[in-house]
C-alpha cells in the first residue's frame, strides 16, 4: 500500500519530484564523466608514454637502468636477441644504442640524444615511424641522414636537407663527430623527447660510435601488450641476472605514481562536489520533507506508526534517486560513449598539456559499464543517505507538534 | 461498572519560557458511556484542545491516566499509541484534515488500509459511509477540489470508517458557516445512533453546542459543568 500511496506522492508533487531527479541525475552523469575522463586522461597518458617510445618491455645490463654509463652496455647484442627469440609469445626485438651529445648549426648549439636504431624493427615497437612530420623515415642503409624530433629541429632551426653537426663519444670513450643532415621529422607529442632526441640507422652510427653489436637497451614488443609483465619475468629467468629486464609498469614507474597522486586530487576533488551534491540534496529534501509536515502529523494522527511514515518516505526517496541514478546513468554513459570514440581535444591548452608529457591535447574518455554501474550504485546510496536526516528528523516530531507546524 | 471512558486526575502544562508556565488543564476528572455524544465547550484557551489530544493519546498529561474501554493509554509507548489510534480512534480535526494526494474515497479507506482491510471490503466500507452522509458524488474528487464544509464531510467519514470505537473531533465546525456547521454535527449524530459510536467533539458555538446530548465545560483548565441536556 506504501508503495502505490509513494507513486503517488512522487506523481502529485511533480515540479518538486522533477527537480530532485533533476538534481541527482546530474550530479550522477557528473560523477560518471568525470571518472571516465579521469581514467581515460591516464589510460592516454599510459598508451601514449609506453607506446610512443619506451616500449612495453626493456632489458639492459644490469645497473644500467639505475646508473647509465658505458660501462654498462649491453655488449653482445646478437646473443641476448637469440636467448629473448627463444621465450614464447615474444613479436619483435629491436636494439638501440642511446648516447649523449651536443648538436649545432649555425650558430645554435643544443645538446640532446643521439640514438642509433634498426630503422625497420623499430618501425614495429614504437610510434617513432608513424610520428613523421616531414621528410622521411629512415632505412637500414642510410648514412649521415638524421631523423629529428621537431622541436629539437626547432631550436636548431633546421628545416628537411639542412645540415648539423655532433659532437660526444663513442662507446670506447673515443672522441666522436660527424656531419648530418636532416632526412625526417617526427613530432610523437611527448614534448620532452620531440625537445631532445634524433636517430641514425644503427649500422652507420655504429661505425662511428665503435658500437658494433652493442645496445644501450633492447627493446622487446610482446605478441599480446597485456601480458607484458607476465612476459618479463619469464625473460628475466631465461636471460639471467647479468641483465636487467623491466616491463612497463616499472619503467613508467615514476608516471604511475604521479598519476596515482592525479587520481588522488581527483576523488578528493570529486569528493568536494559529493558534499556540496550531499547537502544541496539533504536541503533540498529538508524543505521538501517539512512543508508535508502538517499532512506526516495527520498521517501519524489517524495511526499512523512511524516506522510507516518512514517507509513510505524512504519509498519515495529510493524512488526518485533510482530514477536520477538511471536518467543519470544513461546520459553519463552516453557521454563517455561518445568522448571515447569522438576525444575532446583542448586546442589552446597546449601549455598545460605538456606539464603531462603530451603535445597533442586530445584526451578520450573511458567507457567501461561496470565502473559506470559502480558510480551509480555510489550515487544511489548518497541520495538516499541525503534523504535520510530529513526524513528521520521529520519523523521525530510528535503528531500535534507536527500538525501545528508553521 | 467502570465507564467506557475514564479521565482520572488528568493535569497538564506548557512551559512557555523559563519560568512562565501556563496551566492547560488542572485535575480533570470525567467517565463517559459507550455510545454517548458529547460536547466539550468553553471559551477559546480553556484546554478543549489540550484534553481532546490527551483523550486520544496524541499528548501526554503530567499526571492522572486514561483509560479506555480497559485499556490505560497512559505510559504506552508511541508505537502501540499509533496502534490505539488506527483501530480504536477515529479524529476528525478543525482544518486540513484530509491527505492532499488522495482522492476523497482514499482518504476515507486509508484507514482501513493501514489496518490491512482487503481493498474489496474498503470498498464496500466506503460506499456505505458515503451513501450514509450523501457524499458519493464527492468520491474521486481530490481534498483542493472540495469545498472546506465538503473536507470536513470527508474527514468525518474517514474517522468512522474503519469502525473505532470512539470518535474525537475537535472544533470540526470552527471554520464552517452555521448551515454547514449544523449539517456536519448531525452527520455525526446520525453516526453516533447508527453506528453506535461513541462521539466527543469540542466547540464553542452555542448553536453546535445544542446538539449534543451532554455538555461539558472547561474554564481555565478546570471542569466547570458536567450536565446532560
Ligand atoms: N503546545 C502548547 N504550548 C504552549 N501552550 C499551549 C500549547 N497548547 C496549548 N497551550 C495553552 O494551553 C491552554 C489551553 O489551550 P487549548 O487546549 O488549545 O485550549 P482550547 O482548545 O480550549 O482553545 C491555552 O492557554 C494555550 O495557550
Ligand atoms: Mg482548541
Amino acid at each position: 500500500m506504501f508503495l502505490n500511496f509513494a507513486f503517488r506522492y512522487v506523481l502529485a508533487y511533480k515540479r518538486r519530484s522533477a527537480i530532485t531527479v533533476l538534481l541527482g541525475a546530474v550530479s550522477t552523469a557528473l560523477l560518471i564523466f568525470t571518472s571516465a575522463w579521469m581514467d581515460g586522461s591516464h589510460g592516454q597518458l599510459i598508451k601514449n608514454s609506453v607506446e610512443i617510445y619506451s616500449g612495453y618491455i626493456q632489458v639492459t645490463a644490469s645497473g644500467f637502468r639505475e646508473n647509465p654509463g658505458f660501462d654498462k652496455l649491453v655488449f653482445d647484442y646478437g646473443s641476448l636477441q637469440d636467448q629473448i627469440k627463444t621465450v614464447p609469445g615474444v613479436d619483435v626485438v629491436s636494439p638501440r644504442l642511446e648516447t649523449f651529445v651536443l648538436f649545432s648549426a649555425g650558430e645554435k648549439a643544443v645538446g640532446g640524444m643521439l640514438i642509433g636504431i634498426d630503422p625497420d624493427k623499430e618501425k614495429r615497437i614504437s610510434r617513432l615511424f608513424s610520428s613523421l612530420k616531414g621528410g622521411a623515415y629512415l632505412v637500414g642503409t642510410d648514412t649521415i641522414q638524421l631523423y629529428i624530433g621537431s622541436e629539437l629541429a626547432r631550436r636548431l632551426k633546421l628545416d628537411l636537407g639542412d645540415e648539423l653537426a655532433f659532437v660526444g663519444s663513442g662507446t670506447d670513450y673515443s672522441f666522436a663527430a660527424d656531419k648530418l643532415v636532416v632526412k625526417g621529422i617526427f613530432q610523437t607529442g611527448l614534448f620532452e623527447f620531440d625537445a631532445s632526441a634524433a636517430f641514425l640507422a644503427k649500422p652507420y652510427f655504429d661505425s662511428i660510435m665503435a658500437s658494433e653489436n652493442i645496445a644501450s637497451q633492447v627493446i622487446v614488443l610482446p605478441k599480446e601488450p597485456v601480458r607484458a609483465a607476465q612476459l618479463a619475468s619469464v625473460i628475466r629467468k631465461t636471460v639471467g641476472g647479468a641483465f636487467e629486464v623491466a616491463s612497463w609498469q616499472q619503467t613508467m614507474s615514476a608516471l604511475l605514481k604521479s598519476m596515482k597522486l592525479d587520481s588522488v586530487f581527483g576523488y578528493i576533488t570529486l569528493g568536494l562536489i559529493f558534499i556540496v551534491i550531499f547537502f544541496v540534496v539533504m536541503i533540498y529534501t529538508l524543505l521538501a520533507v517539512f512543508s508535508r509536515v502538517k499532512e506526516i502529523g495527520i498521517m501519524r494522527a489517524i495511526g499512523t506508526t512511524p516506522r510507516e511514515v518512514l517507509l513510505l518516505l524512504l519509498l519515495e526517496s529510493s524512488f526518485l534517486s533510482f530514477l536520477s541514478v538511471v536518467l543519470g546513468g544513461i546520459a553519463g554513459a552516453l557521454s563517455a560513449y561518445y568522448f571515447s570514440i569522438y576525444p575532446v581535444s583542448f586546442t589552446g591548452m597546449e601549455e598545460q598539456f605538456k606539464q603531462y608529457g603530451l603535445a597533442v591535447a586530445t584526451i578520450p574518455t573511458s567507457f567501461k559499464p561496470l565502473i559506470i554501474l559502480r558510480d551509480m550504485a555510489i550515487m544511489f546510496f548518497l541520495l538516499v543517505l541525503a534523504t535520510l536526516y530529513p526524513i528521520i528528523k521529520v519523523n521525530c516530531l510528535k503528531p500535534i507538534e507536527a500538525i501545528h507546524h508553521v | 461498572m467502570t465507564a467506557f471512558l475514564t479521565v482520572r486526575h488528568i493535569a497538564k502544562s506548557f512551559h512557555l519560557d523559563k519560568d512562565v508556565t501556563v496551566s492547560a488543564l488542572r485535575d480533570i476528572n470525567l467517565d463517559i458511556d459507550r455510545g454517548e455524544f458529547v460536547v466539550i465547550s468553553g471559551p477559546s484557551g480553556s484546554g478543549k484542545t489540550t484534553l481532546l489530544n490527551i483523550i486520544g493519546g496524541l499528548d501526554v498529561p503530567d499526571s492522572g491516566e486514561v483509560i479506555l474501554d480497559g485499556l490505560k493509554l497512559t505510559g504506552l509507548s508511541e508505537r502501540s499509541l499509533s496502534r490505539v489510534r488506527r483501530d480504536h480512534i477515529g479524529f476528525v480535526f478543525q482544518a486540513y484534515n484530509l491527505l492532499p494526494v488522495l482522492t476523497a474515497r482514499e482518504n476515507i479507506e486509508y484507514v482501513m488500509r493501514l489496518q490491512g482491510v482487503k481493498g474489496e471490503r474498503c470498498r464496500i466500507r466506503s460506499a456505505e459511509i458515503s451513501e450514509k452522509l450523501g457524499i458519493v458524488s464527492l468520491l474521486d474528487k481530490l481534498p483542493n477540489q472540495l469545498s472546506g464544509g465538503q473536507q470536513q464531510r470527508v474527514a468525518v467519514a474517514r474517522s468512522v470508517a474503519a469502525t473505532p470505537r470512539l470518535v474525537l473531533a475537535d472544533e470540526p465546525t470552527a471554520n464552517l458557516d452555521s448551515k454547514s456547521a449544523i449539517a456536519l454535527i448531525d452527520m455525526m449524530e446520525k453516526l453516533n445512533q447508527e453506528e453506535g459510536v461513541t462521539v466527543i467533539f469540542s466547540s464553542h458555538d452555542p448553536m453546535v453546542i445544542g446538539k449534543a446530548r451532554r455538555s461539558v465545560v472547561l474554564k481555565d483548565g478546570k471542569l466547570v459543568a458536567n450536565n446532560a441536556i
